[in-house]
C-alpha cells in the first residue's frame, strides 16, 4: 500500500487548486444564472477525479480491490456538489465481506479524502443491507437513489443499481413515499409552512433547494408507481420554468457557500445586499444597480416556482395525516360539481369547455371568483391542472373584471371564508389578487429589514388573515412547536370579540391592506396604506360607513401596540386612545387587528404578557367608552373637527346643523358617518314639531316620528328619529320582537332640544324582509303605528307569543343587575346582563319606565346569549336614589324572569 | 463587576433605554414579569364577568457592568423610571464573579 506523504501533498494540490479555480471561475460568472450548476458539476467532477486517484493508491489491498464499489450518493451522486457540502460516498461491501475487517482500509481511505481537504461523510454497508427499506432512516434510502459510481468493483455497484434498488423501490414504493411527504411536511413546518422568509434558508425553507431535491425523488417513485399500476403519468408544463429556477438557487447557494466559508444557507440581509450588488444570477442588466429588495423579489420568484411543483406533487401523495374539512373532501370520491368547474379528491378542477367554440370557464371571471370562494369556504386546493390554465388567462380577466357592488360581493366571501389565507394566497402566487387590489403588488415579495417580523410583508398579511380566522376555532391545547398551548386563553376571550362582530369583512379587509402603504416610500405607512385603499372602496363602491370603518381602522392599526407601551391602568391614557377608537365597534376590530399583528410578526411575538396586556386596555378602553358617554357631550360652538365634517355637507345649513347636534352624546357623531348624521339632521328637520298651544299636542308628538330601514344580511339596522316620548325605546323593542328581531346591537342618544335617534341592529330570524322585499312597507308601517299608539305593541307582542315553544338555551346566563351611580355626573348607570331572549329589551325598558325613569343614553349589546344592556336613567332629571334603584332591581328580576319564561 | 436588575413599569423602558445607552451601556436584558409589592391589583368588569388584575405587568432589567458604572447605571434608572407612585419598581444590585462571552471564549470585564 502506498502511503508515502509524498503524493498525497501533490493531490491535496491538485484539489486545491482545482476548487480555487472553480472559485475563480464561478466569481467572474456569478451573474450568469447557470454559474452555480457549473461550479457544483465542476466540483463533482474534481472530487471524482480525486477519489479515484486516491483509490489507485489502494488498489493492491486484496479485499478492497474484489470486494468493495466506492458508490457517489446524495448531492455528490447527482453532480451537484456545493463548495462547502459534504462527500456523501457509499463504501459498498460484498455480502461476504464483514465490514469489521474492512474497517482499517476504508478509514485510511477517508483519511486521505479529509487530509486534501475534503469533508467527507462516508457510510459503509454491505450489498444486503441496502435492499430493504430503513423506516427510520429512510433519508438513506432517498441518498441512494441518487447513485453513481465512482470506483471499485463495478459488477457489485451493478448489483445494487440493477437489482437491488430497484426491488427495494418497486415493493417499497407507498412506503417511501409516505415518510417522505411526512418528513417534507415537518421541514416546512419548522419555516411555519412559508417561504416568504425575511432570511430565508434556501436549502430548508420551502421552495428551496430540498424542495427541488423532494420534487426529483417523487418523480422517480410516482413513475415506478405508475408503472406498477400500468398507468400514464400526467406530464406537467412549466418544467423549463422549474429548471430555470433551481439554476438560480444554485448559483445563490455557491454564492452563500463562498461568503460565508461553510455550509451556512441563510440569506442573511448582509448577503442579499452583496448579491443585489453583484447582480447574482440575473444576467446581464449592464449598469443597472440593483437594490436588494429587487433581487429578493427575483430570488421569491424562483423559490416559489419550486415550491409550487413540491406542493403540485406532495397533493399527488396517498394522504398520511390530518382531519381538516380539506382532507375529508380529499377522502371524498364524489364530485362536486360547480358552474365551470369541479372539486374531486379536495382539488379543484376546470370543467372542458363544451365545444372548441364554447368560452373557457377559466376566462370567466365568475367562474374564477367562485372558484376562490370554494377554496375560502372549504380549504380545497388547486389542481395543477387548474394553475395551468389559470395563468395565460391573466390578461383576458383582466380585461373582463367587471368591478362595483359584485365584485364586493365575491370578496368578501373569499374574505369571510375560513381559509382565506390561503385563497388569497393561491390568488396572489398567480397574479389574481393583484388584478382586484393592485395596490396589494407593492408589497408582493417585499423585504422590510426588521429584526422584528420575520416574514415578507405579503405573508405577513396572509399570516395576520390566518391569525384572525383561527380565533374561530377552538384553541389547540399545544402549539405547532408541541409544547402547551400557553395562549389558549386568550384565543378563547379575543375569539369571542370576534364572533359578535356584525361585518367580519371589513376587519379582514383592513388586515388585507393594512401594510399595502409599506411599498411605498413614505414615513408613514399607516397613512399611506389607508389612502390607497380609498381607491379601492371607490371601485368596489363599498358605502361610505363601511369604507370609514376599514379606512380607521387601517390609519390607527398601530395605536394599540403604541398605547401598549404607556400605563394601560391610568385613566388619561384611556382617554387619549379613546379618542381615536371612535365607537365599541371600532375598538373591538381593533383589538383583533393589534392582537393578530402582532402574532403574525414571527410565532413568538404574542407572548401570554403581551395578550393579557392587550386584553387589559380593551376591557379598559371597553368600560371607559360606556361610562364615559352621559359627560362628552356635543357642544355646538366647539370648533371640533367631527362637527365640521357634518356641516361641510351643507355650509348653508351649518347654524342649523349645530343647534341639531347640541347636547347629543360625542359617541353619536363618533359611531356615524356624517352622512348619516346629515341624514337624521334632515329626518329631524322634518319633524312637525307642537306648539305649546296646540290643543292636540300629545298626538303631535306621537306623530312625530321617522324610521329609516338599511335591510342588510345578516344584520339589518332601523333608526328612529323622533321627538322624545315616554316609552319610545321600550315601544320600538316590543314592535322589533313582535316581528320576530332578534336585536343585536342598539343605541339611544337624544339631543338637548328633546330629538331622539335610536337605532337598533338586529337579525330577521325568518328572512322575512330578505325573502318578501313587500314586507318592507307593511314592516315599517307596523313600527311607525306601535309608536303612534295606532296599533298598540301589546297586540302585536300577543300575536307573535302564540307562535309556540321557545327552543332551550344552549349556555345558561344567569341575570346580574348592577347600579353605578359614581361614574356619570348626570345619570344612574344600569347594567344588566340576562340570557338573551327575544323581548328582553322591551322587558327591561318597559320596566324602567313604570318607575318614571328616563333612559338619556342607551348601549345595549349581545355576546352570544347573553345580553349586555347598559342604560344612563335619570328620574326626574336626577340619578337614582339607593331606595329607587333597589325597587328598580327586584322588579326588573321579576320581568327578566317572566319575559325568559 | 456587579448585576443590576430593575423592576420597572413597562411605560418606562423606551426612556429608561435611552437614557442607559445614553450614559454608555449596549447591551440590556429584559424580561416580561407580573407581580405586586405596595400597588395591589385592581378588578374590572366587563360584560357581567369580573377579571382581576392582581399581578400587574412589569418589565425586569438585567444589566452587567463594571464597578466604575454601578453608580451611574442606578441613578440613570432611578431617576428616569420614577413616576413618583407607587409600583414604580425596584433596583437590585449584585455581585458576580465573572462573565464569559460565548463567541470568543473572552472572561471577565471584556466579556461584558
Amino acid at each position: 500500500m502506498n502511503d508515502q506523504p509524498g503524493p498525497i501533498n501533490a493531490l491535496r494540490d491538485f484539489y486545491q487548486q482545482g476548487l480555487a479555480e472553480i472559485r475563480a471561475q464561478f466569481e467572474q460568472q456569478h451573474t450568469a444564472r447557470t454559474a452555480g450548476r457549473t461550479a457544483i458539476e465542476q466540483r463533482s467532477h474534481l472530487a471524482d477525479e480525486l477519489v479515484q486517484r486516491l483509490w489507485a493508491r489502494f488498489s493492491d489491498h486484496p479485499k478492497l480491490k474484489s470486494g468493495v464499489a466506492i458508490v457517489a450518493i446524495g448531492g455528490y451522486g447527482r453532480q451537484q456538489l456545493f463548495p462547502q457540502s459534504d462527500l456523501d460516498v457509499l463504501f459498498l461491501l460484498d455480502n461476504s465481506l464483514k465490514e469489521l475487517e474492512m474497517k482499517d482500509p476504508i478509514r485510511r481511505i477517508n483519511q486521505e479524502i479529509w487530509d486534501c481537504g475534503i469533508r467527507a461523510s462516508p457510510q459503509t454497508r454491505q450489498l444486503s443491507e441496502c435492499d430493504g427499506l430503513i423506516i427510520g432512516n429512510p433519508e438513506f434510502t432517498l441518498s441512494l437513489m441518487d447513485h453513481r459510481f465512482l470506483c471499485g468493483n463495478r459488477k457489485l455497484y451493478d448489483k445494487l443499481a440493477k437489482d437491488a434498488l430497484p426491488k427495494l423501490l418497486q415493493r417499497d414504493h407507498r412506503t417511501l413515499i409516505a415518510r417522505l411527504v411526512e418528513i417534507t411536511l415537518d421541514r416546512h413546518a419548522k419555516y411555519a409552512n412559508t417561504l416568504f422568509h425575511l432570511e430565508p434558508n434556501i436549502k430548508d425553507c420551502p421552495g428551496g433547494l430540498r424542495d427541488m431535491h423532494v420534487c426529483g425523488w417523487l418523480t422517480t417513485l410516482y413513475g415506478i408507481a405508475a408503472q406498477a399500476q400500468k398507468q400514464a403519468r400526467p406530464q406537467h408544463n412549466n418544467l423549463a420554468e422549474f429548471h430555470q429556477a433551481t439554476d438560480f438557487l444554485a448559483t445563490v447557494r455557491c454564492f452563500l457557500h463562498y461568503a460565508h466559508d461553510r455550509d451556512d444557507n441563510t440569506l442573511y440581509w448582509q448577503s442579499q445586499d452583496a448579491a443585489a450588488s453583484a447582480a447574482l444570477a440575473l444576467g446581464n442588466i449592464g449598469n443597472r444597480t440593483i437594490d436588494a429588495s429587487v433581487w429578493m423579489r427575483s430570488f421569491f420568484r424562483n423559490a416559489r416556482t419550486i415550491h409550487r411543483r413540491t406542493m403540485q406533487l406532495l397533493e399527488e401523495a396517498p394522504r398520511v395525516r390530518g382531519s381538516s374539512l380539506y382532507d375529508q373532501l380529499r377522502r371524498r370520491h364524489k364530485r362536486v360539481q360547480y358552474d365551470g368547474f369541479h372539486i374531486q379528491h379536495g382539488r379543484i378542477i376546470f370543467d372542458e369547455p363544451a365545444s372548441p367554440r364554447a368560452p373557457d370557464p377559466a376566462n370567466d371571471p365568475d367562474t374564477v371568483l367562485y372558484l376562490f370562494e370554494a377554496i375560502a369556504t372549504h380549504g380545497c386546493k388547486l389542481s395543477s391542472e387548474a394553475e395551468d390554465r389559470l395563468e395565460p388567462a391573466l390578461p383576458i380577466l383582466a380585461a373582463n373584471l367587471e368591478e362595483g357592488p359584485a365584485l364586493w360581493t365575491h370578496f368578501r366571501t373569499i374574505l369571510n371564508g375560513p381559509y382565506a389565507g390561503e385563497a388569497l394566497r393561491a390568488m396572489h402566487a398567480l397574479g389574481i389578487l393583484e388584478l382586484i387590489v393592485p395596490e396589494f403588488l407593492g408589497i408582493d415579495a417585499l423585504v422590510i429589514r426588521d429584526a422584528y417580523h420575520r416574514y415578507t410583508v405579503d405573508e405577513h398579511t396572509f399570516v395576520l388573515i390566518d391569525v384572525l380566522h383561527n380565533l374561530q376555532r377552538p384553541p389547540e391545547p399545544m402549539n405547532s412547536n408541541n409544547r402547551p398551548n400557553t395562549l389558549a386563553e386568550w384565543q378563547r376571550r379575543f375569539g369571542g370579540l370576534l364572533a359578535d362582530l356584525p361585518h367580519p369583512e371589513l376587519l379582514y379587509l383592513a388586515a388585507l391592506m393594512h401594510d399595502t402603504g409599506k411599498g411605498r416610500d413614505t414615513p408613514d405607512h399607516s397613512k399611506e396604506s389607508a389612502r390607497m385603499a380609498k381607491n379601492l372602496f371607490a371601485r368596489m363602491e363599498l358605502d361610505p360607513y363601511e369604507a370609514g370603518i376599514v379606512r380607521h381602522l387601517i390609519v390607527n392599526h398601530l395605536v394599540m401596540s403604541s398605547t401598549l407601551r404607556r400605563d394601560i391602568f391610568d385613566m388619561e391614557t384611556l382617554r387619549l386612545f379613546v379618542e381615536k377608537v371612535e365607537s365599541p365597534e371600532q375598538l373591538r376590530m381593533l383589538a383583533l387587528l393589534t392582537y393578530a399583528d402582532i402574532s403574525a410578526v414571527h410565532p413568538d411575538a404574542l407572548t401570554p404578557w403581551k395578550a393579557e396586556n392587550l386584553w387589559n386596555l380593551y376591557i379598559g378602553a371597553s368600560n371607559y367608552l360606556d361610562r364615559t358617554v352621559d359627560d362628552d357631550r356635543v357642544r355646538s360652538r366647539a370648533n371640533s373637527e367631527l362637527i365640521q365634517r357634518v356641516t361641510t355637507l351643507a355650509p348653508a345649513r351649518a347654524k342649523e346643523i349645530r343647534a341639531y347636534l347640541q347636547g347629543f352624546p360625542q359617541r353619536y357623531l363618533r359611531t356615524r358617518t356624517p352622512e348619516q348624521v346629515f341624514a337624521h339632521f334632515e329626518l329631524a328637520s322634518g319633524l312637525v314639531k307642537p306648539s305649546p298651544a296646540a290643543k292636540d299636542t300629545e298626538a303631535n308628538i306621537a306623530a312625530a316620528v321617522e324610521l329609516v330601514l338599511h335591510q342588510a344580511t345578516p344584520v339589518s339596522e332601523i333608526t328612529l328619529v323622533a321627538l322624545d316620548r315616554p316609552r319610545l325605546f321600550a315601544t320600538i323593542a316590543g314592535a322589533l320582537a313582535a316581528w320576530g328581531m332578534d336585536i343585536v346591537n342598539a343605541d339611544a342618544f337624544a339631543n338637548g332640544s328633546g330629538i331622539v335617534v335610536d337605532s337598533f341592529s338586529f337579525i330577521d330570524r325568518f328572512r322575512t324582509l330578505e325573502l318578501n322585499p313587500s314586507e318592507h312597507k307593511r314592516f315599517l308601517k307596523s313600527l311607525k303605528d306601535a309608536l303612534t299608539g295606532a296599533m298598540p305593541v301589546e297586540k302585536l307582542l300577543a300575536s307573535r307569543t302564540r307562535g309556540g315553544k321557545r327552543k332551550p338555551p344552549k349556555v345558561s346566563v344567569e341575570t346580574q343587575i348592577n347600579f353605578n351611580h359614581e361614574v356619570s355626573s348626570h345619570s344612574t348607570i344600569l347594567q344588566v346582563v340576562a340570557q338573551d331572549v327575544p323581548g328582553l329589551l322591551r322587558a327591561i325598558s318597559l320596566t324602567v319606565a313604570d318607575h318614571d325613569c328616563n333612559i338619556e343614553v342607551a348601549l345595549i349589546d349581545t355576546e352570544g346569549e347573553m345580553a349586555i344592556d347598559v342604560f344612563y336613567i335619570t328620574r326626574a332629571g336626577q340619578k337614582l336614589d339607593s331606595a329607587r334603584a333597589g325597587l328598580l332591581r327586584d322588579d326588573l328580576i321579576v320581568a327578566i324572569a317572566r319575559n325568559t319564561k | 463587576m456587579q448585576k443590576i436588575e430593575a423592576i420597572i413599569q413597562p411605560s418606562k423602558l423606551d426612556a429608561v433605554k435611552e437614557a442607559l445607552i445614553e450614559v454608555g451601556i449596549q447591551g440590556i436584558t429584559i424580561l416580561e414579569a407580573r407581580g405586586h409589592g405596595r400597588q395591589k391589583g385592581h378588578t374590572e368588569t366587563y360584560r357581567g364577568r369580573e377579571y382581576s388584575v392582581d399581578l400587574l405587568p412589569k418589565l425586569k432589567l438585567e444589566i452587567i457592568v463594571t464597578d466604575d458604572m454601578v453608580d451611574a447605571v442606578v441613578n440613570t434608572i432611578a431617576t428616569t423610571a420614577r413616576s413618583g407612585k407607587i409600583g414604580d419598581g425596584k433596583i437590585f444590585v449584585s455581585r458576580i464573579d465573572t462573565a464569559i462571552r460565548i463567541r470568543n471564549d473572552e472572561r471577565g470585564d471584556n466579556a461584558i
